[in-house]
């Protein structure tokens, strides 16, 4: 039904006035004042209450929603389309070789963070050096060449590549020789480069020559036996080792492949079969072998000619006309001793020698010869590759280019300006040739006299190979893309000579499978995999001695007497440093001295008694006067230094290395001085106080361990007789009682076994640590200060031997009367002891600093405020305060305030901040990595599944970790040794980290 | 409780002829109601570009880091540490004054105990300071309260003496502040009454709406009762739980049984040299030799000889329990503190601690007022090398020998410490421009009692026995403040 009724709205309605009539034509009584707002005048009007009140309500809405973003925007690319082989966050490990060891390189998201030695590598086996693990802060190096360079200002290749072509051809038309400088090449490939390039233009000679030279052998070796080789050396099958002045475990030749063979002899498991070789060294220097050694004699360099002839008379029973050592009464009767020794483990003997003169090198070849190690201890059929150059082809070289013969001069891998004794005569004859040219990444000393750098790849972006020893070959693959616009000096080589092959991966790769893969019956893709190609050894050859005895003792008996002036410098490569070709990575000049616990600098290394009798003290500037050259240094006291000797690294001085190396130290190359056709080491200089004092950064200061049981030692006699002498696994045990309930450790139990007989102190576990761990490095003021950032650290303890008793406190030390030569050393890394009754985890008044049910103390930065009592309640001190923003901070830019370079950074371990305590994790990213796996492939971790990065990369195997929890892992085993013992047991602290006992062999000496 | 009748052998507690209650109030407030005089200015603007030093160099550590201190891996406590546990110690004196003093009704406390507690105050104040500025990251400062968070719920750790250290000094804080001010009421009230404007409304706020009835009077005798009580552990406590910061911990050197009652002792010693110290300036500037009398000098002269020579006991004690011991590295730790390369900071703690407060036994010296500050000031030097000895040199030469180190100062070390001076002298030297330096009223019960006038009263009344009197008369001589003519004739 429909409604008929009607409701009104209002008296108008009803009355409907005109104006209510007019106004109801519209849908809105009032006209809207639409065309105001939209002409803008609507908004000029008085702002009504209620807009106001509108906005301000919008307003703040809008102000607090925006507020709320406050998280920084960080910018993350990813893959559009991702690379089949990578998965952000998996790490992808590359085969490759550094200096012709097979090594592993890790990469994340594409860029190369970390190398490990290859366990396969018949050089490494598994092992890398200090230099190697730091090898990967060298790619991002930002001192180096963006691209190249030529006229002062980058070009493109292709101006590059016309100008040198059009030059080369110049000079191959003029008949001047074309000139490749290199060190040591030893890869297949780029020599047959090299030779491809002297088809093209025959006028090519290519000139070896190392910054430290190995020519004495070589040179020796051709007289001796008709092989112009380095041998391989033989240290694991040597039972009685005399070395005069060879650091074989810290520089000498090839250090990580030596240290491995050494140890087999002396590490736990030879112990365990109650086997240990014998040690001598005879050296001037404190050398990290000298420190290893187990009887080691300090002799002058003038004596050292005179020790050898020595021996060679006690050995052979023919005198050599003098061969006395004159009033060194020590050294004469050890040498006596050490001829018995060598002769009743003949064919196990072995006898090395430092020296890079032929004539030294010769007497020590016949000694060898005579010791019959030749074909056991020594093998110059199977020669090693590693160092091949020879000053005396250089010398050539330099006499031609001073006559204007060179037209063309090329440096790969070669910095002679800052390597040669005479750099201002060669900087002079380069001025004569027209066109020069450098392969270096930088523009270092010798690049920055030239007229073209035409910079090379790192040897991460490179494809390459090595043939380091005989029938060894290893592969270099690139892990990442060319960062700058680089190009490898190989490819130049070959786009330069007009090779059809143009690319150097094709050409390695035919390279390869023409020689090295056919013999050995391999596919390229699994060399790429597996990394090397052993070939069967040679068989090794009769060796008869045919060298000239008489005439080199006389060489040496001049020799020495030359020598024999005071002061005797000695030039040797630190540990860390070594040739100073890798002296801008900041990671290498923080590592601590083996011996002297010197950081960034070297110094003039005297014996305390005998830098007293010249008055001088410690940190005192000296000037060393050697010809025309001279140098300021500061005085280290060296205990075990000859006295009359002064001890100078290479490789500091640096000029044009980089922002890092670049006036660290003093250049000691100068003092080289040329004899018989090779460099010698020895030299004479003056001495003289400046009055400047100049202290050095150490990461040690008190040196003895001042009769403390945290080092406990045996000799091998006392061992054979009761593996737990000085061990003090006597008796029992004190009783212990605990403060706390024990809890459950139902997992895992991570701890560590450490071999202070193994341990040679070389460092490399702290570069290890460092790069796997993103532990800053502060710089020489801050080392200076005591405030080294270092995870694991290598304490190294002298002790004093006077008058038949042993000297290790300090009070007494300060009244030795003696020479302080007689030294002992003993090697302990010494990291965070993951203590079960951690001192550390009580007074932390924030639980940042915790126990886990694995055994592990750990640190949760976040969580510190920094009151660092957790660093004060530490009785082993390893724990490490972030005293400034090193990451961040420009005051400290030693190398990490730029992006660049933080792409080294293992991006599994957070950078850590100021204010806040770190500390050596036992790379619970490792763990954690290793846990992960297992349970992906559904298996329980198994031992060795884990490695922490110090123990990968320890080339003498002196450091154990593993799970405690089961009774077959090799840790436990170890701990179970009748040497274990624990530093500081008896304060029950409950330590993981068990340190088995240091053997000393002290062999005839004791009977 | 002072207005009993009091013996004529004991020594007035008040000097002076004419002694009033209205007297007490202009005399004592002559500073809080005038203009300052020269040597305030002089002694404020000392002070307080002591305290900007202070500003300075605090900032600096915050901007750049702790790196900036001279502190490395093996020394990470050295002046910061130092300069705390010094502050805190020379608080005790004025809890001492206030709480102890009180409860065993000492009634020379009363012209003293203003001073002392604030004295306390400022001086937790400076200790507090450090507590902040030490650490790595000052700005989670509040991390080790226990809080309710949300940084998953995380809680302090209560094993830590850390934690322990951060109850023992709010607590302590929180009571004297309390304390103090409670006391004050009374006197801010009649500073009230005498003023006017601004400044009365502003001293009427703080004054609680004290109305000086006998309620109020009751109740603040309570009050000032309770808190003496609340505060009497305390000054054992908080030491006692400082000392724990060492005592628990493993190094040689700070694992000591011997440090609660050591450090005790050698808190109030360290107090009463600053009261002493602060006293003998303020005595003389605000002209309050009526109130602070020479038996006061004396008597806090006697409890610093004493605690200082139960400090000397303890020093030795620890040397022989080394010997004793037989522990190889406890045996180091004090062999190298006596001969070792900070042996020179060792021997001046000796000295400073031991050797020269025995002075005090002499009479001559107890009452010879630049003898006593100039001694004053060697017992807070020799304090502060107590706790330079302890942290420095048991850290710097601990376990390993590898990391031996040595700790030497930065500038911003130095500064931060002469700053914290700074800042306290800046507080002293406002608080006795706006409020009443010696509690007033708690003096004026002693004007009938316990003064000279009274005493002189009752022996001209002849109310005295003659030998007593003549016994009262020869123990005034060492006042300095008493004119010892007025007695001949008596």
């Amino acid at each position: 039904m429909e409604s008929t009724k009607k409701y009104w709205k209002g008296l108008e309605e009803i009355n409907k006035t005109p104006e209510f009539v007019e106004k109801n034509k519209n849908e809105f009584a009032e006209s809207l004042p639409i065309e105001e707002l939209l002409e803008g005048s609507g908004l000029k009007a008085a702002t009504p209450r209620r807009d106001f009140l509108k906005a301000m309500g919008f307003g703040l809405g809008a102000v607090s929603l925006a507020a709320c973003n406050v998280a920084p925007v960080q910018k993350s690319i990813p893959y559009l389309i991702k690379p089949e082989e990578i998965t952000p966050g998996i790490p992808n490990y590359y085969a490759s070789s550094y200096k012709g060891g097979s090594i592993l390189v890790k990469t994340r998201e594409g860029r190369p963070i970390k190398v490990e030695g290859n366990p396969n590598c018949i050089i490494n086996k598994g092992g890398l050096s200090a230099q190697a693990q730091a090898t990967v802060l060298d790619l991002y190096d930002i001192s180096k060449l963006k691209g190249p360079w030529f006229k002062g200002a980058e070009q493109s290749w292709e101006d590059i590549d016309q100008h040198v072509k059009g030059e080369l051809n110049k000079i191959q038309a003029s008949g001047k020789t074309i000139a490749i400088v290199s060190s040591t090449i030893n890869s297949p490939s780029s020599k047959a480069v090299i030779a491809d390039f002297t088809t093209q233009f025959p006028s090519t000679k290519h000139i070896t020559i190392d910054p430290v030279s190995y020519a004495g052998i070589i040179t020796a070796n051709e007289a001796s036996f008709g092989k112009a080789v380095l041998p391989q050396y033989r240290f694991d099958k040597a039972n009685v080792i005399v070395s005069f002045g060879a650091d074989f475990l810290g520089s000498w030749i090839s250090p990580v492949q030596f240290t491995k063979q050494y140890v087999s002899n002396r590490g736990m498991a030879s112990l365990n079969e109650k086997r240990m070789s014998r040690h001598i060294q005879f050296e001037a220097g404190m050398s990290m072998t000298g420190t290893n050694a187990d009887s080691r004699i300090a002799i002058k360099l003038s004596e050292e000619g005179p020790a050898l002839l020595a021996l060679y008379a006690a050995v052979t029973g023919s005198s050599l006309g003098n061969s006395s050592l004159g009033e060194n009464k020590v050294a004469d009767s050890a040498i006596k001793l050490a001829a018995k020794e060598l002769l009743n483990a003949k064919g196990a003997a072995l006898v090395v020698a430092g020296s890079n003169d032929v004539a030294t090198q010769t007497i020590v070849n016949a000694i060898n010869s005579a010791l019959g190690s030749y074909g056991t201890t020594i093998d110059l059929d199977n020669p090693s590759y590693q160092f091949t150059g020879k000053e005396a082809d250089f010398s050539v070289l330099l006499a031609d280019m001073k006559a204007g013969k060179v037209g063309a001069v090329m440096f790969l891998d070669a910095n002679p300006v800052y390597s040669l004794p005479n750099t201002k005569e060669f900087a002079e004859a380069l001025k004569k040739v027209s066109l020069t040219i450098s392969f270096s990444d930088r523009e270092d000393e010798t690049a920055s006299l030239c007229q073209l750098i035409a910079p090379n790849h790192n040897f991460l972006e490179s494809w390459g190979d090595a043939n380091a020893v005989e029938g060894y070959y290893s592969l270099v693959q690139p892990t990442i893309n060319p960062i700058y616009n680089t190009r490898q000096a190989e490819q130049s080589l070959l786009i330069w000579s007009n090779n059809p092959v143009s690319d150097y991966y094709t050409y390695v790769r035919n390279n390869w499978e023409k020689s090295v893969l056919l013999a050995a019956g391999k596919k390229w893709d699994e060399i790429l995999q597996s990394g090397f190609v052993v070939l069967p050894a040679k068989a090794v050859g009769a060796t008869v001695f045919a060298g000239n005895v008489a005439a080199a003792a006389s060489f040496v008996s001049a020799q020495s007497k030359s020598v024999a002036k005071d002061v005797e410098l000695h030039v040797y490569q630190s540990v860390a440093i070594g040739s100073g070709q890798q002296a801008n990575n900041p990671l290498l000049q923080e590592t601590p001295d083996p011996v002297s616990k010197v950081t960034w600098d070297n110094y003039a290394a005297l014996n305390p008694k005998y830098a007293e009798s010249l008055g001088l003290a410690q940190y005192d500037v000296v000037t060393l006067k050697g010809g025309e050259y001279q140098i300021d240094l500061p005085v280290l006291f060296q205990p075990g230094q000859a006295q009359g000797t002064v001890s100078v690294a290479l490789g500091y001085g640096r000029t044009k290395a980089g922002k890092v190396a670049d006036g660290v130290g003093q250049n000691a190359y100068p003092f080289l001085a040329m004899s018989n056709g090779t460099f010698q080491f020895a030299n004479n200089v003056t001495i003289s106080k400046t009055g400047a004092i100049e202290e050095l950064a150490q990461t040690q200061t008190h040196h003895s361990f001042e009769g403390r049981n945290i080092i406990r030692e045996a000799t091998f006699a006392q061992y054979k007789e009761d593996a737990a002498h000085g061990s003090g696994n006597h008796g029992a045990k004190h009783e212990t009682y605990d403060l706390w309930n024990k809890y459950e450790q139902p997992g895992h139990n991570w701890v560590m076994a450490i071999d202070l007989n193994a341990c040679t102190g070389c460092g490399a576990c702290i570069v290890a640590c460092n790069t796997e761990n993103n532990v800053p490095v502060v710089g020489k003021d801050e080392v200076r200060r005591r405030r080294d950032m270092h995870w694991i650290r290598i304490d190294r303890y002298y002790t004093f031997n006077e008058e038949g008793k042993q000297i290790t406190e300090e009070k007494e030390i300060d009244h030795i009367e003696g020479r302080m030569e007689n030294v002992s050393v003993v090697h302990q890394p010494m990291m965070c002891q993951h203590c079960e009754h951690a001192p550390c985890e009580t007074v932390c008044p924030v639980l940042a600093t915790v126990h886990s049910t694995e055994g592990l103390n750990h640190m949760a930065y976040n969580r510190c405020v920094g009151t660092r009592y957790c660093a004060n309640n530490c009785p082993y001190k390893v724990r490490r305060f972030n005293w400034f923003n090193y990451w961040n901070d420009s005051r400290f830019d030693n190398y990490l305030n730029n992006e660049f370079t933080q792409l080294v950074l293992n991006p599994d371990v957070t950078t850590r901040s100021r204010g806040v305590m770190e500390k050596c994790s036992m790379c619970i990213q490792r763990i954690q990595a290793g846990k992960l796996k297992a349970k992906i492939e559904k298996r329980p971790l198994v031992d060795g599944d884990v490695k922490v990065a110090c123990q990968q990369t320890c080339p003498a195997n002196a450091i154990v970790f593993g799970d405690a929890n089961d009774p077959n892992s090799e840790v436990s085993k170890a701990l179970k040794n009748e040497r274990t013992y624990y530093v500081l047991e008896e304060i029950n602290v409950q330590p993981g980290v068990g340190y088995m006992t240091k053997i000393t062999n002290t062999g005839l000496q004791e009977a | 409780m002072a207005s009993h009748h009091e013996s004529i052998l004991r020594e007035p507690l008040i000097t002076g002829k004419n002694i009033t209650y209205s007297r007490i109030t202009e005399e004592v407030l002559m500073p809080v109601e005038n203009k300052p005089n020269r040597a305030w200015w002089i002694g404020f603007i000392v002070a307080a570009a002591g305290a900007g030093l202070w500003l300075f160099a605090v900032s600096y550590t915050f901007w750049y880091g702790i790196g900036s201190w001279g502190l490395n891996k093996t020394v990470g406590w050295a002046w910061d540490i130092t300069g705390f546990v010094w502050w805190v110690g020379i608080g005790h004196a004025g809890t001492l004054i206030s709480a102890v003093l009180l409860l065993f009704r000492q009634n020379w406390r009363n012209s003293i105990n203003r001073s002392a507690e604030a004295m306390t105050i400022f001086a937790v104040i400076c200790a507090a300071t450090y507590v902040v500025s030490h650490m790595g990251r000052p700005w989670l400062a509040y991390w080790p309260l226990p809080l309710p968070n949300q940084f998953g719920s995380l809680w302090v750790n209560f094993n830590s003496p850390l934690v322990w250290d951060v109850f023992a000094i709010s607590t302590y804080f929180s009571v004297s502040l309390v304390f103090w001010y409670v006391g004050l009421l009374p006197d801010i009230a009649t500073i009230r009454d005498r003023a006017t404007g601004l400044r009365r409304k502003i001293y009427s706020i703080m004054s609680f709406g004290w109305n000086g009835s006998v309620k109020t009077w009751q109740r603040f005798e309570i009050v000032s009762l309770v808190l003496a009580g609340v505060s009497t552990p305390l000054v054992l406590s908080v030491h006692t739980i400082v000392s724990m910061d060492f005592a628990t911990s493993v190094i040689p050197g700070w694992h000591t049984t011997i440090f609660p009652p050591y450090f005790v002792a050698g808190a109030i010693f360290s107090g009463f040299a600053m009261v002493q110290t602060l006293l003998l300036v303020t005595r003389k500037v605000l002209g309050l030799e009526n109130y602070i009398t020479m038996f006061h000098i004396e008597s806090m002269n006697k409890i610093i000889v004493l605690t200082g020579s139960i400090v000397g006991v303890a020093y030795l004690t620890e040397l022989f329990i080394a010997w004793y011991s037989g522990a190889e590295y406890e045996q180091y730790a004090f062999l190298n503190r006596v001969s070792g390369p900070y042996a020179w900071a060792y021997w001046i703690m000796m000295t400073c601690n031991v050797i020269t407060p025995q002075l005090f036994w002499f009479k001559k010296v107890r009452t010879n007022i630049p003898l006593s500050w100039i001694l004053s000031i060697v017992v807070n030097i020799g304090m502060w090398f107590e706790r330079f000895v302890i942290i420095v040199t048991s850290l710097h030469r601990d376990y390993l020998p590898s990391s031996w180190a040595m700790f030497y100062p930065t500038w911003v070390d130095i500064s931060i410490f002469i700053g914290s001076i700074g800042v306290f002298f800046t507080l002293f030297l406002l608080f006795i421009r706006v409020l009443p330096s010696v509690a007033m009223a708690e003096v004026r019960l002693l004007v009938k009692s316990s003064s000279e006038q009274a005493k002189k009263k009752l022996m001209a009344e002849g109310k005295v026995k003659a030998h007593e009197a003549e016994y009262y008369v020869e123990s005034l001589e060492k006042y300095d403040s008493v004119e010892q003519a007025e007695y001949e004739k008596i």
